[in-house]
């Protein structure tokens, strides 16, 4: 038990420590910006998982969230000069509370209504901010106005910087993760996921319980909204709210195993890299390669390893270390 | 002894059929009641709207005084009412210790807490060795045990029992049937629906018979096996037989 603890923590600090040191190490700007991909995707897909991969609610309009902390930062920003720093925080508490009226609606539904559902908030979301043009620019969008180097104001000369930030955002998703796998609460959400109407009868408030999870889930994928939106200091409607944002959230998890605290890292480091190394080894000459490669892996996934590479992995450990499998 | 639970003039329609119609009946604290009748005759219809499952269009269902119709199942199972399912509904992924520690979560939510009160409730149903066993990889009976022992868990006082013989062998079925003693001599309030006849002569001391949605019979086993309309309801008739109570007839 001790060796086995100990173990971990050792793991954890050199994965730290190259965590930190990678934009060091790595100079091109072009690996960096992946790596900041992949951490900014498994955000996201950590945020998404707390609810679609521990409770097994399938959202597909994480979108809305990463829309709204998006738009909320840069209106405050561009129309008020407030630090996306405060925004973010301000975003988080605006999907939160739009998680509240959405959930209400959405979670009258269960399985695949449910998941349609939430891909409608996404999109009807995406056309007010698309028609509403006085409120936030409409369909154009806008830039955000380039300040050179500004860390109060979330604007960085270096991509180093961008990558120690999204890094935190990381690290924080991943340790509220952990903390509610341990507690009662994930015991509480996997019971759901499992079968609602027996966690019901042994007393969990399953109604109460969705909806708090939905919230600080819906208050993490915001943060990485605004994120973005620093990073590459351009919103609109159609990038705010993309539907490939929403996918991308659940594809992470259930590629690298939903329910699990490093699911959707391990996920979203196959997937971006994969995608990536495609993106410069053929460029434009195959179209649509990277998508039928991507495709193809979801597909391998779901055929194979419904449990994901973490459960690929965990299956191979316990065949190899005849140990008794933990708790799910 | 004090009256746990008093269902009074309990009804339920789903669109044109009654499946419930005014059913009433009391069970004495420590008491082990059988709900019994052929298929169809509304027992596991009786349970969800005891539990909150489904909401009764009439009656009421008092839990030691508490008026339970209208709660949802979570609060009724926080009042002492825990039930298990027809088909077992384990959550799958699960060990059959983290099963019983959700169970257990209700009255405490600290990890190690609820962990001793499941390995408790664990040891109790027999399950000891399978602690550590996903629940989807168990047996028939022993997803009973572990349906059993997380209700346990969470501390009920009136304990309510949906066919937890069906699908047993006769070996299983007196191992199941000591286990609901065991259960009734811990102190338990026991409603207990069930076909196999033989569980229920020996656990019962009180039978309440259902057929289409309504009592037809109610009392101690002996009396019970002897009554013409339990043996109509069961076996059929070719003549009609007098009816019970009905004068002009």
């Amino acid at each position: 038990m001790q060796t086995s603890s100990n173990m971990k923590w050792l793991w954890l600090a050199i994965g730290a420590v190259v965590m930190l040191a990678m934009p060091q190490l790595v100079t091109s700007s072009f690996a960096i910006d992946i790596f900041i991909r992949i951490l900014l995707f498994s955000f996201i897909g950590v945020a998404w998982n707390l609810m679609g991969g521990y409770a097994k609610q399938l959202s597909l309009g994480h979108a809305a969230y990463f829309g709204l902390g998006a738009y909320t930062s840069t209106i405050m920003q561009v129309n008020y000069g407030i630090s996306p720093w405060i925004g973010m925080i301000a975003g988080g508490v605006v999907a939160m509370l739009a998680s509240l009226p959405i959930g209400w609606l959405c979670f009258r539904l269960r399985g695949p209504y449910f998941t349609i559902a939430t891909i409608a908030t996404a999109q009807v979301l995406m056309l007010i901010f698309l028609k509403f043009r006085d409120f936030a620019w409409g369909a154009e969008g806008t830039t955000i106005p380039n300040l050179g180097s500004a860390p109060l104001m979330m604007q960085f000369e270096e991509k180093s910087s961008y990558y120690y930030v999204v890094l935190g955002l990381l690290v924080v998703g991943l340790w509220i993760t952990h903390r509610i796998e341990k507690s009662w609460i994930g015991y509480y959400l996997v019971a759901i996921g499992e079968d609602e109407d027996a966690a019901e009868a042994i007393g969990v408030n399953a109604p109460k319980v969705k909806r708090d999870i939905y919230m600080i889930s819906a208050f993490l994928t915001a943060l990485a909204g605004t994120f973005y939106t620093q990073y590459i200091y351009f919103i609109d409607p159609a990038t705010a709210f993309s539907f490939n944002v929403s996918i991308e959230a659940a594809l992470v998890s259930i590629v690298g195993g939903i329910g699990t605290l490093w699911g959707p890292v391990i996920g979203t480091v196959l997937l971006e890299t994969t995608s990536a190394l495609l993106q410069s080894w053929l460029g434009s000459s195959v179209g649509g390669i990277q998508l039928t490669v991507y495709s193809l892996i979801l597909m391998a996934v779901i055929l194979w390893r419904p449990t994901g590479l973490i459960g690929f992995a965990t299956d191979i450990y316990h065949r190899t270390a005849r140990r008794k499998p933990a708790r799910a | 002894m004090a009256e746990a639970l008093v269902i009074k003039g309990l009804s339920k329609r789903f669109g044109g059929l009654r499946a419930v119609q005014d059913v009433s009946f009391t069970v004495q604290e420590n008491e082990t009641v059988a709900l019994i009748g052929p298929n169809g005759a509304g027992k596991t219809t009786s349970f969800h709207l005891i539990t909150g499952f489904h909401r009764p269009d009439s009656g009421s269902v008092l839990a030691f005084g508490h008026e339970v119709v209208g709660l949802k199942p979570h609060d009724v199972c926080a009042l002492g009412l825990a039930r298990t399912f027809q088909v077992a509904k384990p959550f799958g992924a699960m060990t059959v210790l983290a099963n019983v520690m959700t169970g257990a979560f209700l009255r405490d939510r600290h990890i190690a807490a609820a962990r001793n009160k499941a390995l408790e409730a664990i040891e109790f149903v027999g399950l000891s060795a399978k602690e550590q066993t996903p629940a989807k990889d168990l047996t028939t009976i022993d997803q009973r045990r572990l349906e059993m022992a997380r209700a346990l868990a969470t501390q009920p006082k009136i304990l309510l029992l949906d066919e937890v013989m069906a699908g047993l062998n006769p070996a299983e079925i007196d191992q199941a049937v000591a286990l609901v003693k065991k259960l009734s001599a811990s102190g338990l309030t026991i409603v207990i629906v069930e076909h196999v006849m033989r569980a229920i002569m020996a656990v019962a001391r009180h039978i309440v018979v259902l057929d289409h949605g309504q009592k037809i019979a109610e009392g101690a086993p002996k009396e019970i096996v002897e009554n013409p309309e339990v043996i109509r309801a069961y076996l059929g008739s070719y003549v009609h037989p007098p009816a019970q109570g009905d004068a002009h007839a």
